[in-house]
């Protein structure tokens, strides 16, 4: 008898089998086997032609792990030397045979002669087969068998049922039952998830087979292994039927409705549809509790796969601050942005459709959104002149509602490899209502009252506008050559009441009152068309050359009419103007790049030229005010930028741009705005582009090994021409003080930052430390009444962090952050001041027990300022409990408390230029919330350590 | 019929090649391009929440792709990998990134491995002896880049990774990209917790190497072995999971 016999598959049919198989356990048990053997045998094909070169591998037969490989010699023979004696499975490889595999008992010699294996050749057809489908029926992945359902084939319409009962080692019964490898299986998954019942049988029965790609049967953990969360080495066979691609699709969505004290009350709710091609969302929320839109987990979501947003900005070439590409931010009102002052109701909803399918892109969006605001604000102001000074304390009720629609568009096609085509539109249709009651209380320079100046403003604005644009890229054949064209258009029409009512009460020897009336129209129209081309040239595989052309057109409209309604709505010509401005922006550049191992430099220089024309006439038709003006600016605009990297993760980055930018169009208005007549607003049609050297230089380094960072940076803007808002202020018989401003170009202004950011840890994975010093040094000149102020202001400050995860069920935080603000007027050097802004926090997530947690935060702000006695604290206490309910923990029941303390107000002070402020809003305060929410998903019952991503 | 005759050409050539190509030595340069997916890296770390994983996908699922080349160099008996200077996606041109240290070089006449390994901010001298890895052999076969493979299967508890390779019957040479080696055959394809990192060789010439195989400039780094090198990535994906971070940031897959 043989030490190897052929494969066992053959000697099953012999009816002897048993008898053999116990004559070979009495052998080999009888038999003192050697320890070490030497395998040897000659690969031929079936004709006994020698195959060299064949690969010969030694597998274990449990779980064909590779255990020794050989190649057969140009004669056909090879051999294993010295491998352990142990059963193999041999297995042989030729290309045009089919693959042999014999199974190896020990041998009982010390070598072991498989004499000559013959491999059977396969029809190139059939190698073709073979190959090309790669498809095996069965695959064995450590413990997980998978079957490839479309190599069994069932008659169309059957059920997941039907296909199991094809497959080998897998039995279905009458009833639906499945058994795999002799094993009942518990659990049947679709895609990794239940397949909305517990019952395994719900998926086979009600699945059909044509939407099933694979069968995969694995052991599980028990159902009780997996609740303990200890392993009793019990395990149960489950079976995952995985979808194909197509038929892959999924839903998901939450609500949530709360109601407080104080009438507060908060719904919000969200619906997504989608597959591997097409995502379909919809959102809706409605509050009075001042979330104006929603966060940024719940827009993620919403916008899916086009919520990063697009580099696609078509205006190619290097830009005042070197930026390759910027990321066109979306401003669809989706997020909320409600900024800390009054009490708003807010309503918002829209859907948003995204298709990709690797070669096209395409999304579209709708959202509408809208907020009444209610906002009640008391402001001190203090300004200063070259002699004296004046304060103005002013009360102010303001209601507004805004509403927009907005929807946007954006296709991305790739035509084929080196083309791509980019278009994108969005467009917004908004209304704005205003109403705006102030009291002005002016007081002299020594603080003695002198007027009370009364406003009584509406406004109604209604507007869309329009951006679009096309962008296309095309590659050469040659690798890094390639040209990028785009156009696009940009529109904006508004049409606005204006109606204001000023009573100007004088508290001087004799007491009067004056009184303003005005409304006014306005009817705005702006239309852009831009366009820019980019070329790039390889000049090697370092240098890099790029030519781009930047063009844009602006036409402007303004037809503002001002008529006085206690003179029978009489036109008020002097405050009247109608004007056509166009601005023509062109520019001509080119940069030299050198790109190599962390080494990125470019520098460039562009010519530019604006010109700005425009005529201004009382009203349409009527003869100019003055000569048309037309003025044309050419400047030659360099550019320097340089990145480098170091080995350790240390990066440095410089950059140098000169910018130049025209002027807004209110700036240019030449008739004032003197809706509060204290304050008149001149424009200056002879204003000239900013122009600025502006230098930022950053370093960064960070350790992957502790995840620690830290970096500086610094940029410094130095103005040839700025713009600034000059100040003439003058008593005025029939309104008291009265401060006008007018923007003028001035030079000399300038601004250093310096910012820096720290993390690292302290205890590895339990404290980590952060937080960042920073300073700003900066100074603005300003005429007043004539006179040149410099105002510098200069900010220190910073932030520190700690942050404690002492366990996975509980992390608590402590921040700081000072804020001091050095104001120095060169008119009045006495009036130098300093405004102090800190916050320190804290704040704590506990999870105290399976699905109960409690999230706590504390804030203490603290404003000052000592020139004016101000010294104010605010604490702000918010907390909540909530628990997850059921067995998926799809239900939430929530209590909240918001400003515990009821303490909450909203607190800003500032100084610029020769004045400093101070608002005190009321917002929001006190108020208890439950709420109940539920999520299709179901909400995870662990407290997150990471929320960035 | 032209198609169809290209579809069989290579069957052809290797039926009537595969005993000349033995008979010569072999060696060459193959060029891998390498696929990031980071998403589905995401997908496949087992701590991170069933939600989160989901919005992962649903927001990012679709963009989320860095590609790369990298080349290796063969003989019979030595091969050397490193990362390649040309830049795999076309939008990166004009954009050099500063690369890790990186070579891996495999000696099979001595049987063992150099490699200059830069993760977690160090460089690390690995020298070793070759070991065997764990490869269950598959009864799958695909053709990639016109060579006939066949499917091996490990998994990779260290850093937690199902790997699913493709060696070719015709390169007699026990190693692959990255580190992946010890098969019958070159590999040529592999790919790491369903499509998180996908290689697979682009180009294959086979020619005369010079120089491409001497050992690089002597690197400066932590001489260490190879249970060293596992332990500092075992300690790291400890400190992740316990942090709760993905752990590819950092280390090279």
């Amino acid at each position: 008898m043989p030490a190897y016999f052929n494969n066992p598959d053959c000697m099953k049919k012999s009816s002897l089998l048993p008898l053999l198989l116990l004559l070979l356990a009495s052998h080999l048990l009888s038999a003192q086997n050697p320890t070490k053997t030497t395998i040897k045998g000659l690969v031929t094909d079936t004709l006994g032609v020698e195959l060299p070169f064949a690969t010969v591998m030694l597998l274990n037969p449990k779980d064909t792990t590779l255990v020794n490989f050989t190649r057969s010699d140009e004669k056909g023979a090879f051999s294993f030397k010295n491998v352990r004696n142990a059963p193999y499975l041999l297995k042989i490889s030729y290309i045009g045979y089919l693959p042999l595999q014999q199974y190896l008992n020990p041998a009982a010699e010390e070598t072991a002669d498989l004499g000559t294996v013959k491999m059977k050749p396969i029809s190139t057809e059939l190698m073709e087969v073979v190959i090309r489908t790669a498809k095996a029926p069965l695959r064995i992945h450590g413990d997980t068998i998978e079957y490839d359902a479309s190599t069994f084939k069932v008659p169309p319409g059957s059920t997941v049922e039907d296909l199991l009962r094809r497959l080998p080692g897998i039995e279905v019964d009458a009833d639906g039952n499945i058994r795999a490898q002799g094993k009942d299986v518990k659990r049947v998954y679709v895609d990794g998830k239940m397949f909305f019942s517990d019952d395994p049988k719900s998926a086979t029965k009600n699945l059909g087979a044509e939407t099933i790609s694979k069968v995969q049967v694995y052991d599980e953990k028990s159902e009780q292994a997996k609740l303990t969360g200890v392993d009793d080495g019990k395990k149960e066979k489950a079976m995952n039927l995985e979808m194909k691609e197509e038929f892959k699709k999924g839903s998901f969505g939450k609500i949530t409705a709360a109601v407080g004290s104080s009438d507060r009350w908060a719904a919000r709710g969200n619906y997504n549809r989608f597959n591997t091609k097409q995502q379909l969302s919809f959102i809706g929320f409605g509050n009075n509790i001042n979330q104006t839109g929603v966060n940024w987990e719940d827009y993620g979501e919403f916008k899916g796969q086009s919520t990063s947003g697009n580099y696609d900005n078509g205006d190619f070439g290097f830009n005042s601050n070197g930026d390759r590409y910027y990321r066109t931010g979306s401003d669809d009102g989706v997020i909320n942005n409600f900024d800390g002052r009054g009490f708003t109701k807010n309503f918002g909803g829209g859907s948003n459709f995204n298709y990709d399918n690797k070669k096209a892109k395409f999304n579209l969006s709708y959202f509408y959104n809208q907020t009444d605001l209610q906002l009640d604000q008391f402001g001190y102001r203090q300004t200063f002149l070259p002699e004296g000074n004046f304060s103005n304390s002013d009360t102010t009720s303001q209601q507004e509602f805004r509403g927009n629609h907005s929807i946007g568009t954006r296709f991305e096609k790739d035509l084929d490899s080196n083309n791509v085509l980019i278009v994108k539109a969005n467009a917004r249709l908004s209304k704005n209502n205003k109403g705006y009651r102030q009291s002005q209380l002016f007081f002299d320079d020594s603080a003695e009252p002198t007027n009370r100046l009364g406003l009584d403003n509406d406004n109604d604005l209604d507007a869309w506008n329009l951006n679009s644009a096309a962008i296309f890229r095309h590659r050469f054949k040659k690798k890094g050559r390639s040209l990028a064209l785009s156009a696009g258009y940009n529109g904006n029409q508004s049409d606005g009441i204006e109606n204001s009512i000023s009573i100007n009460r004088f508290f001087e020897a004799q007491t009067f009152t004056q009184q303003i009336r005005l409304l006014n129209t306005n009817n705005n129209l702006t239309n852009q068309l831009k366009s820019s081309a980019l070329f790039t040239e390889p000049l090697s595989k370092k240098w890099y050359w790029e030519t781009f052309l930047n063009y844009s057109q602006v036409h402007n409209q303004v037809d503002r009419q001002a008529t006085n309604p206690l003179f029978n709505n009489d036109r008020v010509d002097s405050l009247s103007i109608f004007y056509n401005q166009d601005t023509r922006y062109q520019r001509a550049g080119t940069s030299l790049r050198y790109s190599y191992k962390g080494l990125n430099a470019t520098t460039g220089l562009a010519m530019q030229q604006i010109n700005l024309a425009g005529d201004y006439a009382r009203q349409e038709g009527r003869p100019l005010l003055t000569n048309p003006v037309d003025r044309t600016f050419n400047n030659l605009v360099p550019n320097a930028d340089v990145s480098y990297e170091f080995a350790n993760n240390l990066n440095l980055n410089f950059n140098y741009g000169y910018g130049i930018t025209a002027p807004n169009l209110n700036d240019l208005q030449p008739v004032p705005n003197i809706n509060n007549p204290a304050f008149r607003i001149e424009g200056n049609p002879n204003l000239s582009p900013e122009r600025q050297h502006s230098l930022s230089f950053n370093v960064n380094k960070w350790n992957p090994a502790n995840f620690s960072y830290f970096g500086v940076g610094t940029q410094y803007q130095l103005y040839d021409s700025q713009i600034v808002y000059n100040q003439t202020i003058e008593q005025i018989d029939s309104i008291g003080i009265r401060t006008t401003t007018r923007p003028d170009n001035v030079s000399g202004g300038n601004s250093f930052n310096l910012y820096s950011w720290f993390n690292f840890p302290i205890i590895k994975t339990k404290l980590t430390m952060n937080g960042g010093p920073n300073a700003s040094f900066g100074q603005t000149p300003a005429f007043v009444n004539g006179v040149l102020n410099e105002t510098r202001s200069n900010g220190y400050g910073g932030n520190i962090g700690l942050n404690l995860t002492p366990g996975q069920k509980l992390i608590m935080g402590l921040s700081g952050d000072l804020n001091f603000n050095d104001l120095k007027y060169s008119i009045q050097k006495e009036q130098n001041q300093r405004i102090q802004n800190h916050t320190a926090s804290a704040s704590i997530k506990w999870q105290f027990a399976d699905k109960f947690f409690l999230e706590s935060n504390f804030n203490y702000s603290f404003y000052r300022n000592d020139r004016f006695g101000f010294n104010r604290a605010v604490p702000l206490w918010n907390a909540s409990v909530r628990r997850l309910l059921g067995k998926s923990n799809r239900l939430e029941m929530r209590l909240a408390a918001f400003d515990l303390l009821n303490r909450q107000v909203n607190i800003s002070q500032t100084g610029t230029q020769n004045y400093v402020t101070r608002v005190i809003s009321n917002t929001l305060s006190q108020y208890f919330m439950l709420s109940v929410s539920y999520n299709v998903r179901g909400y995870e019952n662990k407290v997150n350590k990471n929320n960035w991503w | 019929m032209h198609t169809y005759f290209k579809k069989h050409l290579f069957l052809y050539i290797f039926l009537l090649a595969a005993t000349g190509v033995y008979s010569q030595q072999m060696e060459g340069t193959v060029r891998y391009l390498i696929v990031h997916d980071w998403t589905k890296k995401m997908l496949a770390v087992d701590y991170i929440s069933k939600q989160r994983l989901e919005r992962i996908a649903y927001m990012w699922g679709n963009d989320s792709e860095w590609k790369q080349y990298a080349n290796l160099y063969f003989s019979p008996t030595r091969t050397k990998y490193e990362d390649s200077d040309e830049q795999a996606d076309a939008d990166d041109q004009g954009y050099a990134w500063r690369k890790d240290a990186y070579t891996i070089q495999r000696d099979f006449e001595t049987n063992t491995l150099h490699d200059v390994i830069q993760m977690l901010g160090k460089v690390y001298l690995v020298d070793d002896t070759l070991a065997a890895p764990d490869w269950k052999i598959m009864n799958d076969m695909k053709e990639v880049a016109g060579h006939v493979c066949m499917n091996a299967f490990r998994d990779d508890t260290l850093k937690k990774q199902k790997i699913n390779v493709w060696f070719a019957l015709d390169i007699p040479v026990p190693s692959g990209p990255e580190r992946f080696g010890g098969l019958p055959g070159l590999i040529l394809e592999v790919d790491v917790n369903d499509g998180g990192m996908l290689i697979t060789a682009d180009k294959i010439e086979l020619k005369k190497l010079t120089t491409e195989l001497d050992p690089p400039k002597k690197a400066k780094g932590k001489k260490v072995n190879e249970a060293a090198y596992e332990d500092v990535i075992r300690k790291h994906m400890l400190e992740k999971r316990k942090a709760e971070e993905p752990p590819f940031w950092g280390i090279r897959y």
